[in-house]
């Protein structure tokens, strides 16, 4: 090997070495249990072949818990970067107290998110919380926010929604304020109006921050547990039940490591789709741009 | 010679350093009341023992079970003393996960009521002691005395009369259900539902070994269980512990199906209940067979791969003595698991209810001795919230929950 390739090698290894013992090593240990019928490791395994496989896509609350994640993934993020990309045109303006409403949309994502299922445990509480008081004084009947198996995921939205908004309205905001304000100005001097220069200029513009601010939260919203955990524990019924605990149950409650093993590796499949899917767009995006 | 000053001087220190490295004990147990238990009967051992070293972990119940498992399956010795609930047990011990306590020394003796004794060894009741118990716990039924006795009702008999006198009391008094129990999926619904099915006579698993969910004394249990939740507060399918027991103290409730010893002194507290005295505790009603409390009790153990077991036996010896028993029970309300301390006049003047404590835990249930509890009382878990919510019929619940069950316990 030329000494030119093999400086950069020799600055990449540690990196590489990192990578390979905390991602690669882990995916391949992971998708070879999967063929395994193993309560831990590899120590008194026995091979099952695809029966794991098989054994999920017949299981009704395999399937429950992978269309709860994907509804789940696309109710979060379409919410959340719409409403981040609502709130960044809002603020990105001057006006009177920005310094203080910045700070204060920023807040829940400052916060830990047991604190925050907390919080709203609390508010969702059909007796003496927050939201069915505020609906009772207007004369609303109350919602059962938790405990209705056709309301509980939107309950779980919204938390997710509250808690993860700041982070997209920070992406989308350093977006809108990347782009050049001759632009707009050239825009107006063609006589385009605010709505033309909001479909035709900034939305464009802003493709890639938000292609980056859905990618981010898509992944994050697919791997939902610590919400669900602490606010329905999947339940009513399977109505909140996602892939993750349906793994953390089956590796950590049944230590049936093969099976959840196999849902793991369905998991990681769909999620490395749905991240190649945004790479894609954003690499287009960079090359075009380029 | 400075060289040979300054490793000599090295090595005396390193020497040091190893003789002055104290001797450690590791207890991994329970948090909340078991947690502030286990702290009183540490710190008064080390009173005894100022030498030695004692690290404590308070987890969650599932948090416990998680880490032990873990640190038995790896073979760890991170651990010297372990808590464990009377289910899990079974496991533990039948795949050698702990120590023999027999060889070990120290004996268990009698004064440990006999069902808490009996899941403490392995085989179940005949083979050595691999546990102690440290906490007695039995799952009772209360009921408001005051409303009963308003209504003309008197105390529930058999599940019908809980019914019966749910419905009375969710019509007639305002602002008061007539039952509440807890309907959150895994153990919590489990726990609750348990003593209904085993009074109609029916079993998860059968004396064999084999999944018997689907047996019409299980379904008549099923329909039982769901009548009530007709008269159980709005969202009780998320209830736990905390929703029962402030349903019990703000007097917004008639009877729970299900009442642990911890909850109790709470009740009586008037300063933290509504209804302090109002509240009759006794073991749960039976139906076609007699009462069928279930058993709860909290095991010490000492894992197989501990490097200390002499001093983890000794500290339990401590922990489960007569004395310490009768301290933790006064002090911090931690239901005994010893017969005399049950007897003791101090214990019985601060707590009305434990000779009905006391004789629902002589006649107190096992839970299915299997090593797969965990996963068949997730499953079963699972199918009655879906039953409770409404979204499968009673009768399939129970087929697809045995269906399951019986695959689980295939493994």
């Amino acid at each position: 090997m030329k000494s030119g390739r093999l400086v950069p090698l020799l600055f990449l290894a540690p990196a590489l070495f990192l990578f390979g013992l905390l991602t690669i090593y882990p995916l391949v240990r992971v998708f070879l249990l999967s063929f395994f019928y193993t309560e831990y490791g590899f120590s008194g395994a026995s091979f099952v072949g695809l029966e794991n496989y098989a054994a999920l896509l017949g299981d009704s609350f395999f399937r429950i818990a992978t269309w709860n994640t994907i509804f789940f993934t696309v109710t979060a993020t379409a919410s959340e970067v719409g409403l981040g990309l609502l709130l960044a045109l809002l603020v990105s303006k001057r006006f009177p107290g920005r310094f203080i409403v910045i700070p204060t949309l920023v807040a829940p994502f400052v916060l830990s998110t047991m604190v925050v299922t907390a919080i709203w445990r609390a508010w969702f509480h059909y007796d003496f919380g927050f939201l069915n008081n505020v609906l009772r004084a207007g004369g609303l009947p109350p919602v059962a926010w938790l405990f209705d198996p056709d309301i509980a995921i939107f309950s779980l939205v919204l938390v997710d929604v509250w808690q993860t908004v700041p982070l997209t309205f920070l992406i989308l905001l350093a977006g809108l304020q990347s782009i050049q304000p001759e632009i707009y100005e050239a825009a107006r001097m063609d006589g385009a109006g605010p709505r033309q220069i909001l479909l035709r200029i900034t939305i464009p513009l802003l493709i890639p921050h938000i292609l980056l601010a859905s990618l981010l939260r898509s992944i994050d919203s697919f791997k939902i547990f610590d919400k669900v955990y602490a606010l329905t524990g999947g339940g009513p019924g399977q109505a909140t039940e996602t892939l993750s605990m349906y793994v953390y149950r089956l590796g950590f409650q049944f230590f049936d490591v093969g099976m959840a093993s196999a849902a793991a590796v369905i998991m990681i499949v769909i999620a490395g789709a749905l991240a190649a899917l945004y790479a894609v767009r954003i690499m287009k995006g960079e090359s075009h741009a380029g | 010679m400075k060289v040979l000053t300054s490793a000599l001087l090295a090595g005396a220190l390193a020497l040091t350093a190893v003789a002055a490295k104290a001797e450690t004990l590791v207890i991994a147990g329970r948090d909340g009341g078991y947690g502030k238990a286990l702290s009183l009967a540490v710190d008064a051992y080390k009173e005894k023992n100022p030498d030695l070293e004692i690290e404590r972990l308070e987890l969650t119940g599932g948090g416990l079970f998680e880490k032990v498992t873990i640190a038995m399956r790896e073979k760890s010795a991170a651990y010297d003393v372990i808590m464990l609930d009377d289910p899990w047990a079974v496991e533990f011990m039948a795949k050698g996960w702990l120590a023999d306590l027999d060889a070990l020394g120290g004996g268990v003796d009698e004064d440990f009521v006999a069902p808490a004794r009996a899941v403490s060894r392995y085989p179940v009741g005949t083979g050595p002691y691999y546990a102690v118990p440290f906490v007695g716990n039995v799952e009772l039924f209360a009921y408001r005395k005051d409303l009963f006795e308003k209504f003309g009702l008197g105390a529930p008999e058999s599940w019908t009369d809980v019914v019966k006198a749910a419905k009375v009391i969710s019509e007639k008094e305002d602002g008061v259900s007539g039952v509440v129990y807890r309907g959150q999926k895994a153990n919590p619904i489990v726990t609750g539902f348990l003593p209904i099915l085993w009074a109609h006579g029916a079993r998860i698993v059968d004396a064999d070994g084999n999944a018997s969910l689907d047996s019409e004394a299980a379904l008549e249990a099923m329909n039982l269980w769901l009548e009530l939740k007709s008269y159980a507060p709005k969202g009780v399918e998320t209830y736990n512990a905390t929703e029962v027991r402030d349903a019990l103290m703000q007097g917004t409730t008639a009877m729970t199906i299900e009442l642990w010893p911890a909850w109790a002194p709470s009740l009586d507290d008037p300063s933290a209940s509504k209804v302090p005295g109002k509240i009759e505790i006794m073991a749960a009603p039976g139906q076609v067979q007699g009462p069928a409390p279930m058993l709860g009790s909290w095991l010490v153990a000492v894992p197989a791969d501990s490097e200390n077991k002499d001093r983890a036996r000794d500290f339990i010896d401590f922990l489960t003595s007569p004395e310490m028993q009768k301290k933790l029970a006064l002090e911090v309300g931690t239901p005994p698991t010893r017969a005399s301390v049950y007897k003791d006049a101090d214990v019985v003047a601060k707590y009305r209810w434990y000779p009905n404590q006391v004789a629902a835990l002589m006649n107190a249930q096992p839970r299915p001795r299997i090593t797969q509890w965990s996963k068949v009382e997730t499953i079963l878990g699972d199918y009655l919230q879906l039953a409770l919510i409404g979204q499968m019929a009673p009768k399939d619940a129970l087929a697809e929950a045995n269906g399951k069950i019986a695959r689980a316990l295939s493994h």
